[in-house]
């Protein structure tokens, strides 16, 4: 192939993602650009710049509620997944394990599963349990779907430690929970920090499991799911727009912290 | 009242890795473990050191049976062979760890890792982290994080593999002479014959799970016990022969039974030094053995000899000497004579 052919091919190549990605990301972006410009019946006023949709959001008590219940299910889940994670991968890296499989498909199925299963079994077992749904259900039942990412990421750093590393704490007379704190923790940080970014992001806009069990309780994807049979208000633009730019920022820092191998830098 | 291992064994399911095995190191000794790989040399490192615990056995020191202590609890500290430094942790931390996990002062602390990082020669480095360091510096922060913490026994599992050849003989001296300084017995592991030699008090010779033979350095070089000691420990001419009516028979030579070994008839195998072998002279008692010469390499300080006895041509004796411009040597498929004295030789017991 000649150069100025295969120049063609990179240049037709390089449009067409463009032309993908403008797909994509139009309705994002016009999404954003309603939230600072003034609609209204007679057309578009281009002119008028104005960030009213985001002092309309502010005083929305319904929204601003659900999105503090959504802030207070992820961190209390992702916190949750976090011990949980760390617990389980010492567990099945410790030579004398038992069940180490089954305890692998128990933490990725609910990962691995259409959340609508994970949301109908938890459902059934509180409501056989006699467990009245709310915020703490949701914890649960998120806790259960974001343990898999930190669990993976959790492992991984733990498998590539050598095992001399511990050996020589012990051997220099740590305990086993001086080890954990002076040696084990500050080498787990790094891969705990950004799997706790992603178990928060899938946390933060998880909707399905969260149908299932939040009872009286809204967090904001349900709460935007119930506007949607009402219609939106202009401030839905003003709000996407927030979350949009916090889940960017949340995506930065995670692809910032990962190595191209998807190692964690330290 | 050093190192006391009694009966000590130890088997993963149907394997047993370490034989019952019988050890001893003394206060202050330099005492080597010896093997190739897969000989229960790192198996018996990792006994003392707490790391496993035996199937079988007691494990004593100074009295105190430490079987079922914790490594954590045992006043022995070890360097590893990947060094195993904390990488988030500066060359001050990693060597004051010991002591920080003890509850001491930090200032105490600081002055002691000082004082430790300037006897192993690596005074300054406090604020380095070890990406930051050579092999050779890594080997000596995790020495001084050893010896910190006054250990009565230092572990040192093969140290020396990951370095340089100019480093390793370098590290060797410094080894010994720190061992010296501080006056505290080493535990070392090796694979290499030259590093045991060179630096130990005794070496303990394993292979297959089992000790083969512990002695001086001297003793394991000059009068090996085992047929796998007299091939695993510097070059040697083995030959297979009889014992018989206080003669040492065999397809290359017959001679008079050295002195001190057991006149009852039976079969052994004799060792002969390359060194111990020379050109001509049947005088003096030697021994002598008409020869083909097969090959002459000269490699600096010594030149060595291949030849083939003519009474037993699938035989071939390798010699030794010390380089001579001023002497010719034979040439290939020349003839000629070589000799050793008796007393020189090696009588190994091939064994039931």
């Amino acid at each position: 192939m000649s150069l100025s052919s295969e120049r063609l091919a990179a240049t037709a190549a390089g449009f067409l993602a463009a032309a993908v990605l403008a797909v994509l990301y139009a309705p994002v972006v016009i999404g954003a650009l309603f939230s600072v410009i003034e609609v209204t019946r007679n057309g578009i006023n281009w002119g008028g710049f104005s960030l009213a949709w985001y002092g309309k959001l502010w005083q929305n008590q319904s929204i601003l509620d659900a999105v503090r219940t959504t802030l207070i299910v992820s961190a209390c889940s992702v916190s949750l997944a976090i011990v949980l994670s760390i617990a389980l991968a010492l567990y099945v890296e410790w030579e004398g394990a038992i069940g180490r499989r089954l305890i692998e498909l128990v933490v990725y199925l609910p990962f691995l599963l259409p959340p609508i299963v994970t949301g109908l079994s938890l459902l059934i077992f509180f409501a056989n349990l006699g467990i009245s749904r709310g915020v703490a259900t949701i914890v649960i039942g998120h806790s259960v779907f974001v343990l898999a990412v930190l669990y993976r990421l959790v492992l991984t750093r733990l498998q590539s430690l050598p095992a001399t590393l511990f050996e020589a704490s012990a051997d220099l007379g740590a305990t086993r929970w001086q080890t954990l704190r002076h040696v084990l923790w500050p080498q787990l940080r790094s891969a705990v920090a950004t799997g706790a970014i992603l178990a928060f992001t899938l946390s933060f806009d998880e909707t399905l499991i969260s149908v299932f069990l939040a009872g009286d309780a809204t967090t904001l994807p349900l709460r935007l799911w119930a506007m949607m049979r009402v219609g939106f208000t202009p401030e839905i633009n003003a709000l996407v727009t927030l979350v949009l730019l916090f889940s960017i920022a949340l995506a930065i820092i995670v692809s910032l912290r990962m190595k191209p191998e998807g190692e964690m830098e330290e | 009242m050093g190192l006391s291992l009694k009966a000590v064994e130890k088997s993963y399911g149907a394997q047993r890795v370490l034989q019952p095995v019988d050890l001893e190191a003394a206060d202050g000794e330099f005492l080597t473990i010896l093997g190739p790989s897969g000989s229960g040399k790192t198996t018996i490192l990792r006994l003392v050191g707490g790391f496993t615990r035996p199937t079988g056995g007691h494990i004593r020191f100074g009295g105190t049976d430490l079987t079922d202590v914790p490594s954590h609890k045992r006043p022995f500290n070890t360097v590893f062979q990947d060094y195993a430094l904390f990488p988030h942790m500066s060359v001050a931390d990693n060597v004051g760890y010991g002591l920080m996990v003890r509850g001491m002062a930090k200032a105490a602390i600081r002055d002691k890792v000082v004082r430790t990082l300037e006897v192993v020669g690596l005074g300054g480095l406090l604020d380095r982290y070890p990406s930051q360091l050579s092999g050779g510096q890594k080997q000596r922060v995790a020495l001084a994080r050893a010896i910190v913490c006054e250990p009565k026994l230092i572990l040192l599992d093969e140290p020396l593999a990951a370095l340089d050849a100019e480093m390793r003989r370098h590290m060797q001296f410094f080894l010994k002479d720190l061992q010296r300084r501080i006056a505290t017995a080493f535990l070392f592991v090796t694979h290499d014959q030259e590093e045991a030699i060179t630096m130990s008090d005794r070496i303990v010779v394993m292979d297959k799970g089992r000790i083969e033979q512990v002695g001086a350095p001297g003793d394991i070089y000059y009068a090996p016990k085992t047929p796998f000691v007299a091939r695993f420990f510097g070059d040697n001419n083995l030959i297979e022969g009889n014992v018989r009516d206080g003669r040492v028979e065999t397809a290359v030579a017959n001679f008079a039974l050295p002195a001190g070994s057991r006149a009852e008839p039976r079969p052994v195998l004799v060792a002969v030094r390359p060194e111990k072998i020379s050109i001509g002279g049947a005088d003096g008692g030697r021994t002598a053995i008409a020869c083909k010469v097969e090959e002459t390499t000269f490699t600096g300080a010594l030149t060595q000899l291949k030849a083939r006895p003519l009474a037993a041509p699938q035989t071939t004796l390798l010699v030794k000497m010390t380089s001579d411009p001023g002497r010719p040597l034979p040439e290939r498929g020349a003839e000629t004579t070589l000799s050793f004295a008796p007393d020189t030789v090696a009588i190994v017991e091939v064994g039931s």
